[in-house]
C-alpha cells in the first residue's frame, strides 16, 4: 500500500484510527433524512455566494449620485449600499446570478430547515437523547430567520427599507427598554445612517459565525449519537441499519450538494428575485403598496395585520399594539418550540431513550398538536398577503382581513381534529404505510393456478438481485450471516448485500474491538424477529468466519 | 486506489461479470459528467464574452447538476448499498467511569476552594470586568432617547414644503389633491413627513378645538402610521380615507384621521395649518402629541 | 358620507381561499412568464397609445391638448343618448343613479370611455377596464358633446415623451403613485372592496388623464402639484414599467416576495425534495 499522504498525516495526528471508524459509519437510508442536508447545502451555497457579494457591496448609507448602466435610476441620489447593489447586478460579471442565487438559497435554506423540523417533530426524533440537538436546531432556525431579514434589508431599497422601519417600531415597542434599544441599535432616531453598516456586520460576521458553530455542534452531536431510524425489519433501538459512509453515503450526499447547488443556480439565473432596480432606493417618505417581507417573516407580518388595535396604557406607560404580535408571539413561539421535548414528557411520562422513530400515525396526539400549530402559522403566513389575495381574487380587503381573523382561530382546531382522526385511523390499520403484499399466481404444468402471498414483493427482490444477488448467492453458506438470524432466514436467497463490502472491512477489527460499535456487518434481509443484540459484534467466532472465508478466496 | 494490486485485479475481474443494468448506469453517469464538462466550458465562454444572467444560470444548472446526478447515480447504482448493520454504543458512561469523573472533578474543586477568598476575589474582578466591558457595546451605540420620540421639526410658523424644498401655496392643490409635505429646511425628513390633503370643504368634521386647523379645506396629518410606522401614503379620495400599505390600517380623513379599520390603535396626529398673507401654507404649531407608533414611556 | 355606502355592495364570497391561493400563484406565474418574453426591452413602446387627430401644434411641449372637432358634437350626442343617458341623463346633468358630468372636462369623459370603464357592466362594483365600446372617433365625439354642455375641467392631454426623463419619472412615480399602484405598477386592493388598477394596459393619454382628473378613488394631481413636464416624466416611467428590465429572468408578476416565496418553497425546495426522495428512497 502506497499511501504516503495518509502515513504523513497519521504519524502526526493519528487520524487513521478514528477516521476509519467514520468511513464505516452507517447511515439509515430514507428520503426524509435528506431534508436537513438540503438546509446544510443551502447554507454552504449562502456562504460561497455571500463571500462573492461582500467583494462588491458597499455597506454605507452615505449618499452618492448613481450614474450606472441602469438608466431609470440615472442621476438619483441614493445610498452607496443601493448603488453598489445596482452595480453588482448590472455591471459585475455574474454578479446578478450570484445575488439571485444568494437570495433563492436563503429562501430554500429556511424552507428546508422548517420541513426538517417538521420531520423531526412528527417522528418524535427530538426525544431523549436528542433534546440538545432539538434546541440547537431551533436556535439555528431563529438565527436563520433573523439573518435572512438582515440580508434582505442590506440593499437599502424601498421595500426592505420599509421593513427596517417596521423593525424599528417593533424594537421601540418592547416594554421598559424599547426606546433605549431602538436608539442604541439605530444610533439615534430612525433612520440615521448607522443601521446599514451595523446590519452588515451582524449579517456577514456575527450570525454566520454563530450559525457555523451551531451547525458544527448539530452535526457533531448527530454523528456521536448516531442517526435515528424508522422501524423496520432488523432495526432495533440498539443498531443502525443503512448504507455505509464510504463510499455509498459520501457519494450520495456529495452528489446531493451539487444537485442543491444546481437547482439554486437555475433559480438564480432564470427566475428573478428581489429586482431592487424596479423598487428604487429607500426614501423614508416613499412607500410602495404590496410590501411583504420574504416568506419566512410572513407569519410575523400576518400577525401584525390580524392583531386588533389593542394598546395597553396605564401608570403613565404604554404597551404598544405591535408588541403582542411582533415580540410576544415569536418569543412564545420559540420558547414553546425549544421546550417541547419537556412539555411532551409531562404528558407521556416517557423518560426512556429512543432511537427508533415513530410514525405520525403511531402518536395521533402529537400529530394533531403539530398539525394544529402548523395550521395556525400557515394562516398567519397567508394573512401576510391579505392585499395581494384580495386583489388577485377580487374580494374586499376588509372581508379578507376579517376572514383571516376568524380563520386563525377556526382552522387550527379543525386541522388538529382531522389530523387526530386520520392518524388514529391509519394507526389502527396494521399494514398502513407498508407496501401491500403481492399475490403471486403460479401455473402448474397441468394448467392449474395457485396463488401465494409473497412478502416482500417479488419485483423489489428482483431489483436487488439484479445488482448484487448473483454475487451474494455465489458465496459459500458459511460466509453469510451468523447467529439466530441466519438460522431463521429461510434459504439464504434473501441475502442481497454485496460481499465485496465485507471484504473491504478488515475482519480483525470487527471482532476484537471491545466497544464493538465500529464494525460493518451485513443484515439478512427479511430475517424476521431479528431483535436487539442479534447481530452481536462481539462474537469473534462469527467474525473469524467472515475473515476466514475472505482469506480463502 | 492507485497502483496495480491484487485487490484491484480482483475488482477488475468482477467487472467482467457486470450486468447489463450496471452498464446502463455507467453510461448514464458518464453522459452526465460529460454534459457537465461541456456546460462548464460553455460557462467559461459566456463569462469571457461578458456574461448573461440567464445563460449563466442555465449552464450552471447543467454543470452542477451533471456532477451531482453523476455522483449520486454512481454512489447509488454502482456501489454496494447494504443494508449494513452497526451497533449503537451505549451513550451513557458506566457507573465506574462516572464515579472516576466525579472524583477527579471534586479533587480539582477542593484544590481551588481551599483558597476560597482568592476564588471570590477572582469572581468579583472577572464579573466587574464583564459588566464594564459590556458598557461600550451598549452605551456607545447611540444616544439616550430622551425627548427624541416626542418632537418633530414642525414649529410654530414652519412653512410647508414639498419634497424638493419648494413652498406649498394654497393654490397648489386642487380639491381631491394630496401632497407629502415637510417643515421648511427639513425636506425629506423621516419623522416630520406629513400628508397634506384637500378634501372638499363641506364634509369636514373637525374635532373640538381643531376648528381652525384646516383653512380652505386643507388638512395635514402626520404620515407616520401609529401602528408600525410606515408612511400612510395611500389616499382614497372618494371615501376620504388614508390606508397604510404595510398592514392596512385605515384612517378617516374627515373625522381627524381616526382609525376605522385594521390594527392601528390611535388617530394620526393632526398638524394645525394656517395660510400666510402671501398665500403659503404654514403650521400654526407643531404636533400636539408624539407621532408614530407607541413606546413604553408614552402615557 | 354618501359615497361610502355606494361602495359597500361589492362583496364576493371567496370559494376557498386556500385552493384559490395556489391557483392564483399559478396565474401570477404565467403572468410573469408573459412578462419575461419582453426581457431586456427597456424602450418605451407607444404601440398601443391612441393617436388623436387635430392636435394643436405638437412641437416639443410635454403635453398638448387635443382639439375636439365641433362638427362631431351631433354624433357625440346621438351616442351619448343611446349609451349613457339612461344613467347620466340626456344632458349629462346626472340622475339619482349617476353623477353630473357637466364641467368635468373632456379628459375625464375620455378616460372613462376610452378605458372601457364606461358604460358600466354592473353599476354596483368598481368600474373595470374592458375593451371600449366605441371607436376612437366615437369616443372623441362623445367627449366633444359632453364638454360642449359646460365649460371647465381638464382637456384631453396628448403626451410627448420626446423631452421626458425616465429617471425623473421614477422619482415622481415612487413619491406619488407607488403607494397605491405599487412600485412596479401592478396595482393592489384598497379598503372597502375597491382597488388600484394595474397600470399595464394604460396608454400614455390615459395615464395623463388619470393624473389630472383623479378618477374614482384616485386623488387629483393638478398643475400646481405636478407640472406638465412632470406628468410626461411619470408617463414615460409608466410606459417603461409595462415592459420593465427583467434582467434576472422570469418576472413572477412583479408582486414581490409573495410569488417569490411560493416559487422558492414549491419549485426550489420541492424539486430538491424530489431529488432527496430519489437518493434516500423509502424505508425498507
Amino acid at each position: 500500500m502506497n499511501y504516503k499522504p495518509i502515513d504523513w498525516v497519521d504519524e502526526r495526528l493519528g487520524t487513521a484510527k478514528f477516521t476509519r471508524k467514520s468511513l464505516n459509519k452507517i447511515f439509515p437510508d430514507h428520503w426524509s433524512f435528506m431534508l436537513g442536508e438540503i438546509a446544510m447545502y443551502s447554507f454552504f451555497i449562502l456562504l460561497a455566494t455571500g463571500v462573492f457579494l461582500t467583494l462588491f457591496f458597499v455597506p454605507s448609507s452615505a449618499d452618492t449620485v448613481y450614474h450606472g448602466s441602469y438608466a431609470p435610476m440615472d442621476g438619483h441620489v441614493v445610498s452607496q449600499a443601493y448603488a453598489s447593489t445596482l452595480n453588482l447586478s448590472f455591471s459585475v460579471r455574474a454578479g446578478l446570478v450570484m445575488r439571485q442565487m444568494h437570495h433563492w438559497a436563503a429562501n430554500v435554506f429556511i424552507a428546508a430547515i422548517v420541513v426538517h423540523l417538521l420531520r423531526v417533530f412528527f417522528t418524535g426524533a427530538f426525544r431523549k437523547p436528542r433534546e440538545i440537538n432539538w434546541i440547537v436546531g431551533s436556535l439555528l432556525l431563529m438565527l436563520a430567520i433573523f439573518e435572512g431579514f438582515l440580508g434582505y434589508s442590506l440593499p437599502d431599497d424601498l421595500i426592505s427599507g420599509t421593513g427596517i422601519r417596521i423593525a424599528y417600531s417593533i424594537t421601540l415597542s418592547i416594554p421598559i427598554v424599547g426606546s433605549y434599544l431602538a436608539s442604541f441599535l439605530f444610533g439615534g432616531q430612525f433612520p440615521g445612517n448607522k443601521i446599514i453598516p451595523r446590519f452588515y456586520t451582524i449579517h456577514i460576521l456575527l450570525i454566520p459565525a454563530l450559525m457555523a458553530g451551531l451547525l458544527g455542534a448539530h452535526l457533531a452531536i448527530m454523528w456521536h449519537q448516531k442517526h435515528t431510524q424508522y422501524k423496520g425489519k432488523g432495526k432495533t433501538e440498539k443498531n443502525v441499519v443503512g448504507i455505509a459512509m464510504w463510499p455509498a453515503y459520501a457519494m450520495q450526499a456529495g452528489g446531493f450538494f451539487f444537485l442543491t447547488a444546481s437547482v439554486l443556480a437555475a433559480l438564480g439565473g432564470l427566475v428573478q428575485i428581489n429586482p431592487i432596480w424596479l423598487y428604487g432606493p429607500y426614501i423614508p417618505y416613499k412607500v410602495s403598496y404590496a410590501v411583504q417581507p420574504d416568506w419566512y417573516m410572513g407569519w410575523l407580518d400576518g400577525a401584525l395585520r390580524l392583531f386588533p388595535s389593542w394598546e395597553i396604557t396605564g401608570f403613565g406607560h404604554m404597551i404598544p399594539t405591535v408588541f403582542f404580535p411582533a415580540v410576544l408571539l415569536p418569543g412564545v413561539t420559540f420558547g414553546l418550540l425549544m421546550a417541547w421535548p419537556w412539555i411532551e414528557r409531562i404528558f407521556t411520562k416517557d423518560t426512556g431513550a429512543h432511537n427508533l422513530l415513530e410514525s405520525p400515525r403511531e402518536n395521533p396526539w402529537r400529530t394533531s398538536i403539530g398539525v394544529g400549530v402548523m395550521a395556525f402559522y400557515m394562516v398567519l403566513f397567508f394573512a401576510s398577503s391579505t392585499d395581494v389575495l384580495a386583489n388577485t381574487f377580487d374580494v374586499s380587503l376588509n372581508f379578507v382581513l376579517w376572514a383571516f381573523r376568524v380563520l386563525v382561530f377556526v382552522i387550527p382546531p379543525i386541522a388538529a381534529y382531522v389530523a387526530h382522526k386520520l392518524a388514529a385511523e391509519a394507526g389502527s390499520v396494521e399494514s398502513a404505510g407498508r407496501p401491500r403484499k403481492a399475490m403471486v399466481v403460479f401455473r402448474s404444468n397441468e394448467g392449474e393456478y395457485t396463488t401465494e402471498e409473497s412478502d416482500p414483493r417479488p419485483e423489489l427482490e428482483f431489483k436487488r438481485h439484479a445488482m448484487h444477488g448473483d454475487i451474494a448467492q455465489s458465496l459459500p453458506e458459511e460466509s453469510r450471516l451468523h447467529g439466530e438470524a441466519t438460522e431463521k432466514a429461510d434459504d439464504g436467497e434473501d441475502y442481497a448485500f454485496s460481499v465485496s463490502s465485507v471484504a473491504d472491512t478488515p475482519a480483525e477489527e470487527i471482532g476484537e474491538r471491545p466497544s464493538g460499535g465500529s464494525g460493518v456487518y451485513e443484515v439478512p434481509r427479511g430475517a424476521p424477529g431479528s431483535g436487539g443484540g442479534m447481530f452481536s459484534p462481539r462474537g469473534p467466532v462469527h467474525s473469524k468466519e467472515v475473515s476466514d472465508s475472505e482469506d480463502e478466496e | 486506489m492507485s497502483g496495480s494490486t491484487p485487490e484491484l485485479e480482483q475488482e477488475l475481474d468482477g467487472e467482467g461479470l457486470l450486468k447489463a443494468s450496471e452498464r446502463r448506469f455507467e453510461r448514464a453517469v458518464g453522459v452526465s459528467f460529460a454534459l457537465s464538462f461541456l456546460a462548464t466550458i460553455g460557462l467559461g465562454v459566456v463569462y469571457w464574452q461578458g456574461g448573461q444572467t440567464q445563460l449563466e444560470g442555465a449552464l450552471l444548472f447543467v454543470a452542477l447538476g451533471g456532477i451531482g446526478f453523476g455522483i449520486v447515480a454512481w454512489g447509488k447504482y454502482l456501489v454496494p448499498q447494504g443494508p449494513y448493520v452497526q451497533e449503537r454504543e451505549e451513550l451513557r458512561s458506566t457507573e465506574s467511569e462516572r464515579e472516576a469523573f466525579v472524583q477527579s472533578f471534586e479533587r480539582g474543586n477542593k484544590l481551588i476552594l481551599r483558597r476560597s477568598f482568592l476564588a471570590k476575589l477572582l469572581g468579583a474582578s472577572v464579573g466587574a470586568f464583564g459588566v464594564i466591558t459590556l458598557f461600550p457595546f451598549i452605551r456607545s451605540l447611540g444616544p439616550q432617547p430622551k425627548k427624541m420620540l416626542y418632537v418633530t421639526n414642525w414649529k410654530k410658523g414652519s412653512a410647508l414644503v414639498k419634497s424638493d424644498g419648494t413652498k406649498v401655496h394654497s393654490t397648489d392643490l386642487e380639491v381631491g389633491g394630496v401632497l407629502t409635505v415637510f417643515p421648511e429646511g427639513h425636506a425629506g425628513g423621516a419623522i416630520s413627513q406629513s400628508i397634506l390633503i384637500r378634501p372638499s370643504f363641506e364634509d369636514i368634521v373637525t374635532k373640538p378645538g381643531r376648528e381652525t386647523w384646516g383653512p380652505q379645506g386643507y388638512l395635514a396629518y402626520s404620515k407616520v402610521c401609529t401602528h408600525a410606522g410606515c408612511p400612510v401614503g395611500l389616499y382614497q379620495e372618494l371615501t376620504q380615507q388614508l390606508l397604510c400599505p404595510c398592514h392596512q390600517s385605515l384612517f378617516d380623513v374627515m373625522t381627524g384621521a381616526n382609525p376605522v379599520f385594521g390594527p392601528a390603535p390611535r388617530p394620526l396626529p393632526q398638524l394645525p395649518l394656517e395660510i400666510d398673507p402671501q398665500g403659503y401654507l404654514r403650521a400654526q404649531a407643531g404636533f400636539d402629541e408624539p407621532i408614530g407608533p407607541g413606546f413604553w414611556e408614552r402615557a | 358620507m354618501k359615497f361610502r355606502k355606494k361602495l359597500g355592495g361589492r362583496v364576493v364570497v371567496p370559494v376557498a381561499l386556500g385552493v384559490a391561493a395556489s391557483v392564483g400563484g399559478l396565474a401570477l406565474f404565467s403572468q410573469g412568464a408573459v412578462a419575461a418574453t419582453s426581457t431586456g426591452s427597456s424602450s418605451t413602446s407607444g404601440a398601443n397609445s391612441v393617436t388623436y387627430g387635430g392636435t394643436s401644434g405638437a412641437g416639443s411641449a410635454p403635453i398638448t391638448n387635443v382639439k375636439l372637432n365641433p362638427a362631431t358634437i351631433a354624433l357625440g350626442k346621438t351616442l351619448f343618448v343611446e349609451n349613457c343617458s339612461s344613467c347620466h341623463g340626456d344632458t349629462a346633468s346626472g340622475t339619482s343613479r349617476a353623477p353630473n358630468l357637466q364641467g368635468l372636462g373632456a379628459a375625464t369623459i375620455d378616460f372613462w370611455v376610452s378605458t372601457g370603464r364606461m358604460p358600466l357592466a354592473d353599476p354596483t362594483v368598481q368600474a373595470t377596464v374592458k375593451p371600449s365600446r366605441f371607436t376612437k372617433q366615437q369616443t372623441l365625439a362623445i367627449d366633444a358633446y359632453v364638454s360642449s354642455l359646460a365649460s371647465g375641467g381638464p382637456k384631453i392631454p396628448e403626451v410627448n415623451l420626446g423631452s421626458a426623463s425616465i429617471s425623473a419619472g421614477e422619482g415622481l412615480f415612487s413619491t406619488n403613485c407607488a403607494a397605491c399602484h405599487t412600485i412596479t405598477g401592478v396595482g393592489d386592493a384598497l379598503a372597502g372592496g375597491v382597488y388600484a388598477p394595474s397600470l399595464y394596459p394604460a396608454t400614455k393619454t390615459q395615464v395623463a388623464e388619470a393624473i389630472r382628473t383623479g378618477p374614482g378613488n384616485m386623488p387629483r394631481f393638478g398643475p400646481g402639484n405636478l407640472s406638465n413636464q412632470q406628468v410626461a416624466d411619470i408617463v414615460k416611467y409608466v410606459k417603461y414599467l409595462q415592459h420593465p428590465n427583467n434582467a434576472g429572468g422570469i418576472g413572477l408578476g412583479h408582486v414581490g416576495p409573495v410569488t417569490e416565496g411560493f416559487v422558492g418553497i414549491l419549485i426550489g425546495l420541492g424539486s430538491l425534495m424530489i431529488a432527496g426522495y430519489w437518493i434516500g428512497g423509502r424505508a425498507h
